[in-house]
């Protein structure tokens, strides 16, 4: 983001579009984002254990979706804007090891405090597998 | 059903004389620092001023570069291992992320899943700030799913700096349950 977004809230309009992002998921990515958010879960890092519990690889864990979802919105806002708030973030399925992401999102709601109300997707091959709401705002 | 597996064994009335008490605090291992935020950003290819670019993140009103967001779960988690602690033995289990709501809230169940998250933030993480994590066992709502009988247990988490200022406040649902006799699990 180092053209920084000029995004000014008179320009949001309901249904507006994110930009998307692509992120492909690989075990080296994965054991890079384990050591960097510190959840060592050896459903992250281990096929024989994400297997065992019924996953068919090894999957990202929440923290990474979360900060993907947060790197959307911030790219979409730029530095002037506030992220107030990500979640619900449901995961229906598995980011697993092979996959490639896409991330999509789209404005819902405008209130008239500079409040945004967005909903963020994102699907792989598997279908939908994560979704999440979020608030940011635009002063 | 078995005790052994994921979690603390107990029983429904141990897990409901927990709900709206602590279960947990977890002091940050280390102050907010760049190094740290840069190894976060990393591999999400994360590119914000805000998180990197003192004069940037000054530029936009804030005092000093601000960790992302979303970097509040990590900033709460206490170390692995810290000087004088016993070491490792041969054939310790690794240690895992240290969930409270699964492994210090008793309960008839040895699997679980989170079902969803949701994190609300009060005020920026800056360089420099030591996150606390305090949870608490929001509620308990007993269910069985096809997967077999269990509860939805919600840990709610708010995440302090060194000042005791709110910056977030997260609650994470998980269904802790046993499966089924028979279901292989």
């Amino acid at each position: 983001m180092t053209d920084q977004s000029k995004l000014v809230l008179s320009d949001v309009k309901e249904g507006a579009e994110l930009p998307p992002i692509t992120m492909p998921i690989t075990l080296h990515r994965l054991v890079m984002e384990a050591g960097a958010n510190r959840d060592f879960s050896f459903i992250h890092h281990d096929k024989d254990v994400a297997k065992s519990t019924g996953a068919p690889d090894v999957y990202a864990n929440t923290f990474f979706l979360m900060g993907l979802f947060e790197r959307q919105l911030r790219e979409w806002i730029g530095v002037a804007g506030k992220i107030k708030k990500i979640g619900p973030m449901q995961m229906m399925t598995f980011n697993c090891v092979g996959d490639v992401l896409q991330l999509t999102g789209k404005v819902v709601g405008v209130a008239e405090d500079g409040t945004i109300s967005i909903e963020q997707v994102i699907e792989s091959e598997r279908g939908v597998t994560t979704k999440a709401q979020a608030k940011v705002q635009l002063s | 059903m078995t005790e052994s597996g994921w979690g603390k064994w107990g029983s429904w009335e141990e897990t409901e004389s927990l709900v709206g008490k602590q279960i947990g605090v977890s002091r940050g291992g280390d102050a907010i620092e760049l190094g740290a935020i840069r190894r976060w950003l990393e591999p999400k290819q994360m590119d914000c001023a805000l998180h990197y670019d003192r004069s940037a993140a000054k530029a936009a009103g804030y005092r000093d570069v601000i960790a992302p967001a979303t970097m509040a779960f990590t900033a709460g988690l206490a170390p692995y291992w810290s000087p004088g602690d016993p070491p490792a033995k041969s054939g310790d289990p690794g240690k895992q992320i240290d969930l409270p709501v699964i492994f210090s809230v008793p309960a008839p169940c040895n699997l679980s899943f989170a079902t969803s998250v949701e994190i609300e933030f009060f005020e920026p993480m800056y360089v420099g700030d030591r996150i606390t994590c305090t949870s608490i066992l929001a509620s308990l709502f007993r269910k069985t799913l096809k997967v077999g009988d269990g509860a939805f247990l919600r840990q709610e988490d708010t995440y302090t700096n060194q000042n005791d200022v709110v910056v977030a406040v997260a609650n994470l649902d998980i269904f802790r349950f046993v499966a089924p006799e028979g279901a292989g699990t």
